[in-house]
């Protein structure tokens, strides 16, 4: 029987950067595969090669018995294969009916009006159990019902190989349990699943093989899941050097648990004797932000020497909460204190001078300017706190950048470079150096690890355990549970705003899960 | 009251089919500011042609056939050479502009104005006060809608929408974004050439350069005010066009006792005023480009 899909020495370059390398791979009707690796490996490159949305730059892809002719998604989908992208790809503005209407291919019905468009796919929607109406816009859609609605979309053109590029990221835990029913039901109606996933413990719950890619080759695959453990997946994602910014901390091995996802870390008690309070949120509300985000009636309090982690699907008050910390967004009710100072009118600066730190969502476009030398970025800090008349020294800001680079292990050629030549972890240390200086007295963490390697992501972690042991107090902001609960001292989940929960270790996935959907 | 309902429809329907070319290249994600230079276009080519060879229909489509070639001129400066949009639009603007006057004044000479022996037919004297609207005034609602269903009721229009709005929603589906604009561009050459002509051919019958005097840009401005939906930016198009007849109103009452500059500036000062207004109305998201393609 030939295999759904198979590729043949896959290799795909971006310029001189070689993203996959020779993969062949083949992938039998039917089942669920699983393609696993850490970030960087390749695994979203080769589900957008498969979907015919890049072309190869050698080697072959093959849909049943039929040659896909690279970087044409029309033939690829005339094969039956659609591609489920880890941050959807369906327009905001789009109702749901429209957002299914727009790709579908065929002549028949081209033309159409609202009442037809609804009725047309009111159908497909409650076949997959999605409880929505067609005419809602997709902007005001929660993630997991705009995921269930691409996936709808997916398969209305009756698709026989469905590929899923790290579906699981943006869900809360019982989302990604109803994915995976939903997933196994299509299987077994006979729909070949290939799904990006990069916790081998979601691999273990749902996937018939497995894959693994690292630094875009393959290592080994597709495997029967069956006679795998979890081990072995780990070592053939980590390689031969585990973490090795690891070896300093005394949670190495629960460390490497959270990294690949195999048993979820429970968490440590990290006791303070006594902690004075570094930030407290009093009763804080805000307007709704563009995106539809706001902050109700949020009580928080960060102690000094502890990591709070913030929990929650995106979405749900994340981007305000860092704002409000921030002074960028004005309140309608409640009150800041940083350090003992009320700062709720202060501006950002005078924020920063009390010792007020912020890694930010977006490390390339809002924690550095890509086209500016490190030297400038890394002294960005420094001169925010200057009056804007007072002199610069370059050469000093210089020595000073070069300085703390070294300290931070920042892999550089020259600090007049641009911070685009960095990679991600290069960039996020640079960051780092920038925003853990001394004085630092409370340090935001949005997202800190997002698409960081392994080494990268174990590099943020012991430094903000340093920081934490130095009596600084820590928020880190994430929506993977697995590094919240192996670092966090103490969690909140925000849903809809509001303080869903608060949580101490040991904690407990199946509470924290259920505030994360508003289930109490 | 009839006076006015005709002169704003002859001042705005120009505008409107530019507009609505607007609309369409706004939502292929093409903001298109060389519709002052293919409104020119249109207006001098239509003259031009029906001068040369007595045959108002020729006119309209040497309007359309010169506005088509300098769409496809913009299409290949953004897609192919991957020029800035806003600049090679307001390059497109300058080359309509000083082209149509250069041209003008090598082939007729220094007066700058060209006449043509006949316009677009009108409705005739059989119509009473409405007998001065032409054809293509009276076609226009029924093009606005037919821009509205293309848009909004056909996957065409869904494609051509995501194309602006998702890029890559768009090629994950299949389709190619660069060929939608292509397509969404030759579309509005053909309608903001109709406009050029509208505006030349459409009464007086004669070309002067400059003559379209901002109006491709209050085109422009009505796709913004209209949040790029063409029913919304065809009556922001009619409310331009009826405070420039109330300014010209103006200045026949206030005669010598208002400034006649001020008068002229009013309409100008309106639109700014106009979207001011429905920036708010819509919670000041007006500008954010996915939020204008909405409806």
């Amino acid at each position: 029987m030939a295999s759904a899909l198979a590729c043949d020495g896959l290799t795909v370059r971006f310029g001189a950067f070689t993203a996959l390398s020779a993969v062949s791979l083949s992938f039998p009707r039917a089942q669920i595969h699983a393609v696993c690796g850490q970030n960087g490996a390749g695994k979203t490159t080769f589900a957008r090669a498969c979907a015919g949305l890049l072309a190869p730059s050698e080697g072959s892809i093959r849909i049943g018995d039929a040659l896909l002719r690279g970087g044409q998604v029309k033939d690829a989908r005339a094969a039956g294969v659609e591609l489920v992208h880890q941050s959807f790809a369906l327009p905001p503005s789009f109702t749901i009916a429209e957002a299914m209407e727009f790709g579908l291919t065929g002549q028949r019905g081209a033309v159409f009006t609202r009442r037809g468009l609804q009725a047309r796919w009111q159908p497909h929607l409650d076949a997959l159990g999605v409880e929505a109406k067609p005419s809602t816009r997709i902007r005001d859609l929660p993630v997991e019902t705009q995921q269930a609605v691409e996936i709808a979309r997916a398969l209305a053109g009756n698709a026989r190989v469905l590929i899923l590029d790290e579906p699981t990221a943006v869900l809360a835990p019982s989302a990604a349990a109803a994915l995976f029913q939903r997933l196994t039901r299509l299987r077994d109606s006979g729909v070949t699943i290939l799904i990006i996933l990069h916790k081998i413990r979601e691999v273990l719950a749902v996937a018939d093989t497995v894959s693994v890619l690292r630094g875009g080759r393959l290592i080994t695959g597709p495997d029967a899941v069956a006679d795998l453990t979890a081990g072995r997946i780990a070592a053939a994602i980590i390689g031969h050097s585990p973490a090795k910014a690891g070896d300093a901390a005394t949670e190495t091995a629960e460390d490497i648990g959270a990294l690949v996802g195999t048993d979820l870390p429970h968490g440590h008690r990290h006791t303070v004797s006594a902690p004075h309070a570094i930030a407290t949120l009093a009763g804080i509300t805000t307007k709704p932000a563009a995106d539809g985000q706001s902050l109700q009636d949020i009580s928080l309090t960060i102690g000094a020497g502890e990591i709070l982690g913030i929990a929650g699907v995106e979405g749900n008050g994340q981007r305000p909460l860092v704002e409000v910390l921030a002074g960028l967004v004005p309140l309608t009710a409640g009150s800041v204190t940083l350090d003992g100072t009320a700062v709720t009118g202060l501006p950002l600066a005078a924020r920063r001078n009390l010792g007020l730190r912020i890694i930010p969502f977006e490390r390339n476009t809002e924690g550095l300017s890509l086209s500016s030398p490190l030297w400038e970025n890394f002294a960005a800090r420094g001169l925010l706190a200057k009056s804007a008349l007072s002199l610069i020294n370059p050469s000093a800001l210089r020595r000073a950048a070069h300085a703390a680079f070294q300290s931070w292990d920042v892999r550089f050629t020259s600090v007049d470079n641009p911070a685009r030549s960095l990679s991600g972890g290069n960039a996020q240390k640079v960051i780092l150096a920038r925003e853990m200086d001394d004085a630092a007295k409370l340090i935001i963490l949005a997202q800190p690890t997002r698409g960081l390697d392994l080494g990268a992501t174990a590099f943020v972690w012991q430094a903000m355990r340093d920081a934490r042991d130095r009596g600084l107090g820590l928020i880190l902001i994430s929506s993977d549970l697995d590094e919240l609960f192996d670092i966090s001292d103490r969690l909140v989940v925000l849903q809809g705003g509001r303080v869903a929960g608060q949580f101490a270790p040991p904690y407990d996935l199946g509470r924290v899960g259920a505030a994360m959907v508003g289930d109490h | 009251m009839i006076d006015l309902i005709v002169a704003v429809l002859r001042t705005g329907t120009p505008m409107i089919y530019v507009a609505m070319a607007g609309v369409l290249a706004q939502r292929a994600g093409v903001w298109n500011l060389g519709l002052e230079g293919l409104m020119i276009t249109g207006a001098c080519a239509s003259v031009v042609v029906t001068e040369q060879t007595g045959s108002v229909a020729l006119g309209l489509a040497g309007a359309i056939a010169f506005s088509v070639l300098l769409s496809a001129l913009l299409w290949l400066v953004i897609e192919k050479l991957k020029a800035n949009p806003i600049i090679a639009g307001l390059g497109l603007t300058g080359l309509g502009l000083g082209g149509t006057d250069f041209g003008i004044q090598a082939v007729y000479g220094s007066e700058g104005a060209v006449t043509a022996p006949a316009g677009i037919p009108t409705l005739g004297p059989g119509f009473g006060p409405f007998g001065v609207l032409d054809l293509l005034v009276i076609a226009m609602p029924v093009m606005v809608f037919a821009v509205w269903f293309l848009c909004r009721r056909t996957r065409f229009g869904l494609r051509l929408t995501a194309s602006g709005e998702h890029p890559f929603a768009a090629r994950s589906v299949g389709a190619d974004p660069a060929r939608m604009r292509l397509i969404a561009l030759l579309l509005g050459g053909v309608l903001a050439g109709l406009g050029g002509a509208d505006l030349s051919l459409g009464g007086l019958d004669i070309f002067s350069t400059g003559m379209t005097a901002g109006r491709g840009f209050m085109a422009f401005s009505a796709v913004i005010f209209g949040a790029g939906h063409p029913v919304g930016a065809a009556f922001a198009a009619l409310f331009f066009a009826l405070v420039e007849f109330l300014g010209i109103k103006a200045q026949l009452v206030f005669g010598e006792n208002a400034p006649r500059d001020f008068v002229l500036m009013l309409p100008y000062i309106a639109t700014v005023l106009g979207i001011w207004i429905s920036a708010r109305l819509r919670g000041g998201a007006l500008l954010s480009a996915t939020e204008m393609r909405d409806g």
